[in-house]
């Protein structure tokens, strides 16, 4: 909202200077976003409390600022509106507008109101229409209360205040032509077509005019939540219904429009009768218990009875003394009667937002001021620690930092197409989605069900950008429908995943940087698990049909926590490559269920090395393509004896034999060498055995002992 | 027996030792000329026949001779240790302007180091974190929370919304419900951070997804004072003790009083300028006193327990700390944006 800083100085006392305006306006809530010159004076505009329909207006906003500093708040002159035989037939056939005023003007010889009156409707950035219109704008911005002028020689018998039915049209004013208007919505209409939404917009049959001659003023009270609804329906948001869906003050009706009256008879217009007055509300009177004690030890500050009662009247509240000076025709239900308590009768501009103890309190502390009352740290008996989770989180995380990884952040979305440009179809395990009901945008319409598309767009993203050394990783969530799901819709799996394209580490001048391919993951695995101390194992069988087509058959494993899958790595699917564009790029790709992650850590069982040195022995194998090195080690594991301590690849060849290609691969075993020291005979006895096994198991697959 | 040359030994060993110039060489020499089969053993050796008259003064001699020798041989040894080093660092030279080899280490992104920043202030209070889903209910992301349907605050928050009417998280707030929901016992001090999601027009400053922290603390007798403590000491924990913060009255639907902290600006210490748009300030907090009609419906009494609850923006926090005027860049995967985020340009 726009407001006039010489404007305001009409209704309430203000500092000279525009910073210590600025701060007096901040410190009652009311926040200064800009000054700027207006075009008749300095403006402010202001972001007002979202919950406050009374602030709407110059009035709200000097209402607030003499509840801080406690001067009068100096009201605009209105008409005194006189009400009885109502110069209109009004029928309210609706509960939800409570009041409705309507008062008929008369033209005589019209003039322009002043610029001076005009300011507060300059300042706020409209243009002046016609001395009606300005007079219900004026109105509007200065007090709060939207009113609507019709012309009343377009109106076609009683006015009445319904809800629209199926079928009906209406003409809103600024849209080009009429539109059916949803049922339910609360209207003002005559015997043959709808005057205006209620509390939002008038229309274009019953709108007045340079050529006007006759107004129908209405002033009235609608419910603010029917008001809001019809604007949302309707796509229709303007200032009354920004205030009226906030709650306007019933009571305030009549005067909001004797100050339209008094601008117009200012402009040349008189009233022709009285002003009908209907719907028959009255104030419910709402009384709130306030502990003067309480209140004083919540904010920490000191506060008497009276000081209570002068800074709540400033709002407009009404305070009785404590009890037992209750006023007796006040309603004092569900109020303990205590000698700290008065009681406070809510102003019905505040029905809205005021009905409990804490709602008064805050008034007291508004008044007082905020930055003015006591501020003190509890006392804290003890501080906390990271959580189990937390601590799991950081330490995968430093295996992947510590190998030059970066945190990315992803959205939560995919957009359609990204399922087919996975290549994913129907029966695939991620072809279903959770879908949005309401995008704005069309890469917003699918909950994302996996990490790897963003994983491979962030490469192809990358290598557009030509940073071709690519290591990034995410803690993220995926959605899997599952009506099963405890809330009927998905299930979200908390998720790490990682992506490499280019080496293992930056290339530098020394040239030596691997390629980062399937094993350098295989790694990252071994060390993560290392870092949480969980037995991860990879598994290059059963292979989780989650990444079918996703990543290359022939490159992945999946990753184990005993017996449970928790994980995948693999180089992208040659496919996936394609469609993403990567060229001769190959990204590898980590997951990793984070949950499974929070498995109990096993502490490492140490034993204290031997005085001997390990015994050592290298075994080469010739294996064909398709057989793994994890089988042979299975099977040296299965049949070494007991002082066998392991055994791990130390290198590997690729070449051809007879035209196939193979791989020897040097396995080397570890022994322990026991206390007594063991024999080189026991040994190499033992090494020829696990090669006989080695070579009778995995013969057939073409294993065997290279020369 | 004639009396043994040892001059002409010494002069033997000096034109052998000039020779040398390894330690291996020195060494050689020492095997040669002071060893069991060297001249000056030999004449030690050869004693017994001289006279015993004279064979004091000539054994005298040739051990004089034999430490002079190994005198010698030891400064000699010692030049040539010395002059080996020195050969060797003129041969070992590198150029160390040359890049550093080792790996370079990754980093965390900065809403995350924000986010964990925050927690350890937080923690130093005693609060704990929690998770809770993305996709949520209605009832916990608004009506437990004091934000009834067609309440104009669901406006501020513009929902994803998803089938079974359903709907994903618009702040971490529904975290807060959750824990109200199952926890009885007091004191409750939990912090929940992640992403929340507005259906935005999304542009440079405008983000469909974002991250929140939120604090939430509930206990019998904590005050607005205790609010604003609490509220202070974070502020000043984050940005330093010499920052200047200030409360404002605010609107939040779930709690009362609300309350928005204000760090005074860091160009201009309060006093307006173009970075603050002429405010002289910043919002960095939304808090505020857990509403009793919040603690109404987890059937907590309000006249008995209060509680505190603030909320951070933890993207705008980092967008912030990071220098980044551009929110959406923090989530775009671009890798030369978080490389110099972390190692600068």
């Amino acid at each position: 909202m726009k407001l006039e800083i010489d404007v305001l100085r009409r209704y309430i006392q203000l500092p000279s200077s525009t910073s210590e305006i600025r701060h007096l306006l901040d410190d009652v809530g009311v926040e200064v976003k800009r000054i700027e010159a207006g075009p008749t004076g300095e403006t402010l505009t202001v972001e007002l409390l979202a919950n406050r329909g009374d602030h709407y207006c110059y009035e709200g906003v000097a209402r607030e600022v003499s509840g801080r500093t406690g001067d009068g708040v100096t009201r605009p002159p209105v008409a005194r509106l006189e009400t009885g035989a109502t110069p209109w037939p009004v029928n309210i056939e609706t509960e939800l507008c409570p009041r409705y005023t309507a008062t008929l003007l008369v033209r005589g010889e019209q003039r322009d109101l002043s610029r001076e009156e005009l300011r507060p409707l300059l300042a706020a950035g409209l243009a002046s229409v016609h001395p009606v219109v300005d007079s219900t704008n004026l109105a509007n911005l200065e007090l709060g209360q939207p009113t609507h002028a019709f012309d009343a020689d377009t109106l076609d018998g009683a006015i009445t205040v319904r809800l629209s039915r199926a079928g009906e049209k209406a003409w809103p004013l600024f849209t080009e032509e009429p539109i059916e208007i949803p049922a339910g919505i609360m209207v003002i209409a005559d015997n043959s077509k709808i005057l205006a939404i209620a509390g939002v917009i008038g229309c274009e049959e019953s709108k007045t005019t340079e050529s006007t001659t006759r107004v129908l003023l209405e002033s009235a009270g609608f419910d603010p939540v029917a008001v809001r609804k019809a604007s949302r329906q309707l796509g229709i948001h303007t200032d009354s219904s920004a205030r009226f869906e906030r709650g306007s003050d019933f009571a305030r009706v009549l005067e909001g429009a004797g100050r339209v009256v008094h601008l117009m008879e200012r402009a040349g217009w008189h009233r022709e009768g009285l002003t009908g007055d209907h719907g028959g509300w009255t104030d419910p009177v709402r009384v709130v218990g306030l502990d003067v004690v309480d209140a004083a030890g919540f904010l920490e500050y000191p506060l008497t009875e009276e000081e209570v009662r002068d800074r709540l009247s400033r709002y407009g509240f009404e305070v009785s003394g404590c009890w037992p000076d209750w006023p007796e025709e006040w309603p004092v239900d569900g109020v303990e009667r205590d000698r700290h308590t008065v009681l406070v009768r809510v102003p019905p501009s505040r029905l809205w937002d005021v009905d409990k103890n804490a709602d008064l309190v805050e008034e007291l502390a508004k008044s007082i001021g905020y930055n003015d009352t006591p501020t003190r740290l509890p006392n804290v008996d003890r501080g906390a620690i990271p959580s189990h989770r937390e601590r799991v989180r950081e330490a995968a995380e430093e295996v992947l930092l510590g190998n030059g990884f970066y945190e990315v952040i992803t959205n939560g979305f995919h957009g359609r197409d990204l399922r087919d440009k996975l290549g994913i179809t129907e029966g695939h395990p991620l072809f279903a989605y959770v879908e949005t009901e309401n995008a704005l945008e069309r890469a917003y319409s699918l909950l994302k069900n996996n990490a790897l598309a963003q994983a491979v767009e962030a490469v192809a993203a990358n290598l557009r950008r030509r940073q071709d050394e690519i290591r990034a990783y995410e803690w993220t969530r995926t959605f899997h429908p599952d009506a099963e799901a405890a809330n009927g819709l998905c299930t979200e799996r908390h998720v790490l995943w990682a992506v490499a394209a280019g080496h293992e580490a930056d290339p530098d001048w020394t040239g030596r940087q691997r390629v980062a391919d399937a094993h350098f993951f295989a790694g990252l695995i071994r060390e993560i698990a290392t870092a949480l101390s969980v037995p991860l194992t990879l598994r290059t069988s059963e292979l989780d049909g989650t990444f079918e087509g996703l990543l290359h058959p022939g490159r992945r494993a999946d990753v184990w926590l005993g017996e449970q899958r928790v994980g995948a790595i693999g180089e992208v699917h040659p496919t996936v490559r394609q469609a993403f564009k990567l060229g001769k790029v190959r990204p590898v790709y980590l997951e990793l269920d984070e949950m499974a992650l929070q498995a109990t850590p096993k502490a490492v069982a140490y034993e204290e090395p031997s005085v001997h040195h390990d015994i050592v022995r290298n075994l080469a194998f010739t294996l064909p393509r398709g057989v793994y090195a994890s089988q042979v080690l299975a099977v040296v594991a299965d049949h070494a004896p007991g002082w066998f301590e392991g055994a791990t690849v130390v290198d590997r060849f690729d070449h051809e034999e007879d035209g196939v290609a193979v791989s020897t691969l040097t396995f080397e075993l570890r022994f322990a060498p026991g206390e007594s020291g063991r024999t080189a005979d026991e040994v190499n006895a033992t090494c020829e055995h696990l090669v006989d096994v080695v070579v009778r198991r995995l013969g057939d697959a073409g294993v065997r002992l290279r020369a | 027996m004639s009396t043994p040359d040892v001059d002409a030994i010494l002069a033997s060993f000096r034109e052998a030792l000039s020779q040398a110039r390894t330690p291996a060489e020195l060494e050689e020499v020492r095997r040669i000329h002071t060893g069991k089969k060297s001249e000056i053993k030999a004449a030690l050796k050869g004693l017994r026949h001289v006279d015993p008259a004279e064979r004091p003064a000539v054994a005298a001699s040739i051990n004089a001779t034999q430490r002079l020798m190994e005198e010698e041989i030891v400064a000699s040894l010692d030049a040539a240790r010395a002059r080996e080093v020195e050969d060797q660092i003129a041969a070992e030279w590198q150029d160390l302007s040359l890049p550093g080899t080792a790996a370079h280490r990754g980093a965390r992104h900065p809403v995350t180091l924000v986010e964990r920043q925050c927690l350890e202030v937080l923690r130093r209070l005693g609060f704990t974190l929690v998770d809770g889903p993305e996709v949520e209910h209605p009832y916990y992301n608004f009506d437990a929370l004091n934000i009834p349907e067609h309440h104009p605050a669901r406006d501020m928050q513009d929902t994803f919304w998803l089938p079974n009417s359903l709907l994903l998280r618009s702040h971490t707030t529904t975290v807060q419900a959750r824990v109200l929901e199952r926890e009885t016992e007091l004191p409750i001090r939990i912090a929940s951070a992640g992403r929340v999601y507005r259906n935005e027009a999304v542009d440079a400053t405008h983000l469909a997804m974002f991250h929140q922290l939120e604090g939430l603390w509930i206990d019998r007798g904590l005050t607005f004072a205790h609010l604003k403590g609490v509220l202070a000491f974070i502020a000043q924990e984050l940005y330093g003790a010499e920052r200047r913060v200030r409360f404002k009255p605010k609107f939040y639907p779930y709690t009362e009083p609300s309350i928005g902290v204000d760090l005074a600006c860091v160009h201009c210490d309060g006093a307006g300028c173009e970075a603050c748009h002429g405010a002289g300030w910043v919002t960095i907090l939304g808090a505020g006193m857990v509403h009793p009609k919040v603690f109404e419906e987890f059937g907590f009494d309000p006249s008995e327990v209060s509680g505190i609850a603030f909320g951070l923006g933890t993207t705008r926090m980092a967008a912030q700390w990071a220098g980044v005027t551009k929110v959406n860049t923090l989530y775009e995967p671009d890798l030369r944006v978080v490389r110099r985020l972390h190692r600068g340009a």
